[in-house]
């Protein structure tokens, strides 16, 4: 991996009370370069949103707030830097689309002005920015930017909006580009060409793209490397056809295993997890995946493993090596 | 299936014809949800519907489970026309036809508990028996959830444990068929493969038919025995599962199929681009022709001038493609097809 572009150092976040903090995200270590792509899977409550809103300080605080940790865009802490300095990165140097874009937009406005607004709010002219609109809802694949960029929201259908919201957070030339589950609601037609938009995007400017989402299918297609996150931690990170191959943490290969596949059987018996995601504010000591775990041992109970080296790219936070399964 | 078909089967189920306007009235504009959707659902099987957002595929849901009224076209549930105009009509038919929804938390009344919630269906419905706790105990028990459940209240409730009750309510009144809608989309993925088991389950057990809808396609070629593909408004395709997935000829349901996302990156990579054009258009962009046809790479002018009608081109098989149509009856006929007796019935 070349120099990280934008890169997050052992990341704890909590809920702030008077008797002590709940930690909900322990220890996050996540590094993206220039041109690369990192899926961060995990589901809800496995803390990726939060690390995610994190980087760009929106964190609701109180009662949230970042205990421990760096967040560094190109070697720069963004804890540290003044509020000037953070809008910059805000949507012109970090920019994110979020999972639920009905409720990004304003309702009042024309979403080409919106779109508009982004820009000049990072110093674009109105001239500039009016033609870089239309460019932008061109290039998101609209099949009329001309009517859509004069439409309202409502006048839109959920696809539709989505690619606005692609469109506004590439218009400024992000170097990082946080996608937030942006394509759950899409048809998978679109959700494809939108992935191969961003992705020849990143081709020609370099950009960093972090695509944060519960669905490892989506990511096979579209990422170099995976972060899979569990109960606010990262448990393993992998290339993207390692990852698959061999994963290397029970939990990554149960979550594989519960997907239908192209060869499984019609109709046949969905490989079960069981339990369920454990709650973030009551975990105590030990692995927290090993009430589900078909591996767990004594040692699982006592301590927590950290990320270990298994070979080939992969590291896993588990006491077993996966020979030993 | 479609009528036409050769095979006799016992359709629980069957919508003719059903026509969804919207809008219209004091000069606003008029949005066709769904035109001419003909769909049979037979007994103890599962249809599912697929479609991106915009599709019908959602108005298609509320039409069957009578919570709206179709603009035109018929509905029938064995054999009887369903009027559900009246309210003791509707009451009648909701003993018949259940809706499972999407997510469960906004389904379920947060100041109920679950054996609450499961009486009170059972109280609307007055199926009030001598003993309604043991009712409430084996509902519970058939969607796996233990006793000490009776007394939780939604929040209490992880997704999957709320989904099981919601559809434990679907049951309480002893349906025969299910609409599912998008039943695992707002769960956990790690429990997604709990429910859709329960439901296979269920289904065995209960005889249950289902349609079942999702835009998570490999979820519906698992569970799925026959498909109906939409688009704007339309069944585009359908047929069994195999012949959908496996020689899809509608060309957008070769997309779809296309882009089902499969958790294996070498297969990812070595995909190549499909032809679609993914562009999405407004349902009242298309004034003539096929509606499909702007996004169409193989788009002819003929595409443009008529729309193509839902066809069988073989058993079970239909498709509503001038292309595909044309390419079909160039084919020589299949001799198995009038033959076979009961088709893929066992």
């Amino acid at each position: 991996m070349s120099r990280p572009l934008l890169e997050i150092k052992d990341l704890h976040i909590g809920i702030v009370r008077r008797h002590g903090n709940d930690e909900i995200v322990r220890g996050v270590d996540i590094a993206v370069g220039p041109g690369e792509k990192l899926g961060i899977v995990g589901e809800s409550g496995s803390g990726k949103t939060l690390t995610m809103l994190a980087v760009l300080r929106l964190l609701a605080s109180p009662p949230l707030a970042v205990l421990r940790g760096e967040i560094l865009l190109d070697g720069e802490d963004l804890a540290h830097v003044d509020d000037k300095r953070l809008r910059t990165v805000r949507g012109g140097e970090i920019a994110v689309v979020y999972q639920d874009p009905m409720s990004s937009l304003n309702p009042l406005m024309p979403v080409g002005r919106q779109v508009e607004e982004a820009l000049k709010a990072h110093g674009a002219t109105q001239g500039f920015a009016s033609e870089r609109t239309r460019e932008v809802l061109r290039q998101v694949g609209l099949a009329d930017p001309e009517r859509v960029r004069v439409s309202y929201p409502h006048q839109l259908s959920g696809g539709m909006i989505q690619r606005v919201m692609i469109a506004m957070a590439l218009a400024t030339s992000p170097r990082v580009l946080i996608a937030d589950e942006p394509t759950t609601a899409l048809d998978v037609t679109i959700q494809r060409q939108i992935l191969e938009l961003v992705s020849s995007l990143q081709a020609t400017t370099g950009m960093a793209v972090l695509w944060v989402t519960h669905d490892l299918g989506v990511v096979a297609s579209l990422v170099d490397y995976v972060a899979v996150m569990y109960a606010g931690r990262v448990v393993e990170k992998a290339t993207t056809s390692q990852l698959f191959e061999r994963p290397t943490h029970p939990y990554t290969k149960a979550l594989l295993a519960s997907l239908p596949g192209k060869d499984s059987a019609h109709r046949s018996r969905l490989h079960q997890i069981g339990g369920t995601p454990p709650d973030p504010t009551r975990l105590g000591v030990g692995c927290p995946f090993r009430v589900r775990c078909p591996y767990a041992e004594e040692k699982c109970a006592q301590e927590e493993p950290a990320l270990l080296d298994r070979g080939r790219g992969s590291f896993a936070a588990c006491w077993k090596d996966p020979s030993q399964w | 299936m479609l009528e036409g078909s050769f095979t006799v089967v016992d359709i629980v189920l069957r919508a003719h014809d059903l026509v969804k306007v919207y809008g219209g009235r004091r000069g606003q504009s008029q949005v066709d949800a769904l035109s001419d959707v003909s769909i049979a659902l037979e007994k103890g099987k599962t249809l599912g519907i697929v479609g991106e957002s915009g599709c019908g595929k959602s108005t298609l849901a509320r039409l069957l489970v009578g919570l709206e009224a179709p603009s035109s076209g018929t509905i029938e549930i064995n054999g009887h026309l369903v009027q559900a105009n009246e309210h003791s009509a509707r009451r009648a038919l909701a003993r018949k036809i259940q809706l499972v929804f999407q997510d469960p938390f906004s389904s379920l009344d947060p100041r109920m508990t679950v054996e609450k919630a499961l009486a009170e269906v059972l109280k609307v419905h007055s199926l009030q028996t001598n003993d309604a706790v043991a009712r409430i105990a084996e509902l519970m028990a058939m969607v796996g959830l233990t006793a000490r459940f009776a007394s939780r209240y939604p929040h209490e409730l992880s997704g999957g444990q709320a989904q099981r009750v919601a559809i434990a309510r679907a049951l309480a009144v002893e349906p025969q068929i299910l609409v599912l809608d998008e039943p695992t989309s707002a769960l956990d993925v790690s429990v997604r493969a709990e429910i859709i088991n329960l439901l296979v389950r269920i289904q065995d057990e209960l005889k249950l038919s289902y349609f079942f809808i999702s835009h998570d396609l490999s979820m519906v070629r698992h569970i799925s025995d026959d498909i109906a593909v939409m688009y704007l408004g339309r069944v585009v395709e359908t047929g069994r599962y195999d012949q959908v997935f496996s020689t899809p000829l509608h060309p957008y349901t070769s997309a779809l199929a296309d882009a089902i996302p499969v958790p294996d990156p070498e297969h990812e990579r070595s995909r190549q681009a499909s032809g679609s054009d993914a562009v999405q258009v407004q349902v009242d962009q298309v004034t003539r022709g096929c509606p499909y046809a702007p996004r169409c790479a193989l788009v002819e002018p003929a595409c443009r001038e008529t729309a193509p009608a839902l066809t069988e081109t073989s058993d079970g098989h239909f498709v509503s493609c001038h292309v595909a149509l044309r390419v079909a009856s160039r084919r020589p006929t299949d001799p198995t097809m009038s033959d076979a007796p009961g088709g893929d019935e066992p």
